[in-house]
């Protein structure tokens, strides 16, 4: 408790603050959803609000989708312009030339729904762990099925790819391109579980290839979403147990 | 790459930083690549979407219906009514994905607050009651890893710590508010006070909160 509270704001500063957190309700609500929709500065006030306070929404943990939604959503969109759709084509193909995309992409299409939105959201909310069973999709990838970790990260030219076939726990890394060797550091390969800290799965051979049989306990942890990332660090590895250089590549399992 | 050094004879492509400082720090300064690509990937959807693509729509929906969906869930309680809401959201991304503004806030933030308005336009029509407190009085994760800082910034640590500056009834007032979709009638008649006390307890929770993050 402050001793020097702010002074109360006028009552119509309230106004936008209470509709943005749904405290209204009735005519009052519909008076302030009138008001949003001429009055730039209030919509500006409601927006603001909503932002401060949005990252709440973060610890909402997904939920599955009923099957049947998205084609009443499709059905409902109406007719889109042959016109528009020509012209968000070409908007594509000027997107071609961004290889990290493109590079991502090639990955991420296919994977399912889930995958798409794990990569995403399990790394907003640790805690969101899919209680229900996989949403969206009706493919779910079997538990055996392998998967795929494209590896980059911003500010960094390394690109590579990690396959992991739980079934037979093996783990095969491949690098883009040559690694470097300066003789001074390491590439450690890390494996973090949302929420956990980082874990090594060892320093990578020079060549930028790897392979690995996991034990049991480790193989159990490497499931979709689980991100694994480089990490820079001193001849033979991190000496602290966790990563101390900078992460030069992560990305998160994905169904293939 | 304004930090990362040349290292002589070092093959092309590939560089050794010089820099070594926490990883963690590195990491929590420079989004890796998993949540920055799928950034980057929702804002170009977006954008598509703008431009009449249905296909980026799909995509769109694909990587988050199950966010969306479980936030239209919370806040209407009834499958039923997340899945209206749900189909609502979509609608308004089709017709105002032009609106999106990337310097404004991330894309899923901007969706996340398109399915909390439209699952309480819902509830505000339906005149439902929604489910007890209980459920917003989940605590927050007091430590997020760094990878949930990575992906929120500041903003989420700094809510978290404005909010515990609060008196517990204000935070839960807010969170029931925000997350609940609880109105100030509802929250009135939740704890037994008058409605005017009610008002008077969040906006003061809410003054202080607002103090606090912008100091």
């Amino acid at each position: 408790m402050t001793t020097d509270e702010p002074p109360i704001l006028p009552d119509d500063d309230w106004r936008a603050a209470e509709y943005a957190l749904g405290l209204l309700d009735g005519a009052e609500a519909e008076d302030a959803a009138v008001r949003a929709a001429q009055d730039p500065l209030f919509a500006a006030e409601v927006q603001r609000w909503r932002l401060r306070l949005a990252p709440l929404l973060e610890e909402i943990a997904e939920a599955a989708v009923p099957p049947a939604l998205w084609p009443r959503i499709a059905a409902s969109l109406g007719g889109a312009a042959p016109a528009a759709s020509a012209a968000a084509r070409a908007s594509n193909d000027n997107h071609s030339g961004d290889r990290r995309l493109a590079f991502y992409r090639r990955w991420s299409i296919g994977a399912t729904a889930v995958a798409a939105a794990l990569g995403l959201f399990l790394l907003l909310d640790p805690r969101a762990q899919p209680i229900a069973p996989m949403p969206v999709t009706p493919a779910e990838p079997a538990a055996e099925a392998p998967m795929v970790a494209a590896m980059a990260a911003k500010g960094s030219d390394a690109r590579l790819v990690a396959t992991w076939e739980p079934g037979a726990r093996s783990l095969t890394v491949a690098a883009a391109g040559d690694m470097p060797n300066d003789g001074k550091h390491s590439h450690e390969l890390w494996f973090i579980v949302t929420g956990a800290k980082p874990r090594s799965l060892g320093v990578m051979p020079l060549t930028g290839r790897m392979h690995a049989q996991l034990a049991a306990e480790i193989a159990a942890a490497l499931k979709q979403g689980t991100v694994l990332a480089v990490s820079v660090e001193p001849v033979g590895g991190s000496p602290t147990g966790q990563p101390t250089g900078p992460v030069v590549a992560s990305g998160a399992l994905l169904p293939t | 790459m304004p930090d990362l050094a040349v290292v002589p004879g070092a093959p092309a492509g590939f560089l050794f930083p010089q820099r070594s400082d926490s990883a963690m720090e590195r990491w929590m300064e420079q989004p890796v690549s998993e949540p920055t690509l799928a950034r980057q990937e929702l804002v170009r959807l977006l954008r598509d979407v703008a431009g009449g693509d249905r296909t980026a729509l799909r995509s769109i929906y694909d990587r988050t219906s199950a966010k969306l969906y479980g936030i239209c869930l919370r806040l209407t309680g009834s499958e039923e009514d997340a899945a209206d809401a749900l189909q609502d959201v979509y609608l308004t991304v089709w017709n105002k994905a032009g609106r999106y503004e990337e310097g404004r806030a991330s894309p899923i933030t901007w969706l996340a607050l398109i399915a909390r308005s439209r699952a309480i336009d819902l509830l505000r029509r339906r005149k439902a009651t929604p489910d007890p407190i209980e459920a917003a009085l989940d605590i927050p994760d007091e430590h997020p890893d760094a990878l949930t800082l990575v992906s929120a910034g500041q903003d989420r640590a700094r809510l978290q710590h404005c909010l515990g500056t609060l008196d517990d009834r204000g935070q839960q007032m807010i969170r029931a508010a925000f997350l609940d979709g609880q109105s100030y009638p509802q929250l009135a008649a939740r704890e037994g006070v008058p409605l005017p006390t009610m008002k008077s307890w969040i906006r003061r929770a809410l003054q202080r909160l607002k103090g606090c993050l912008e100091s």
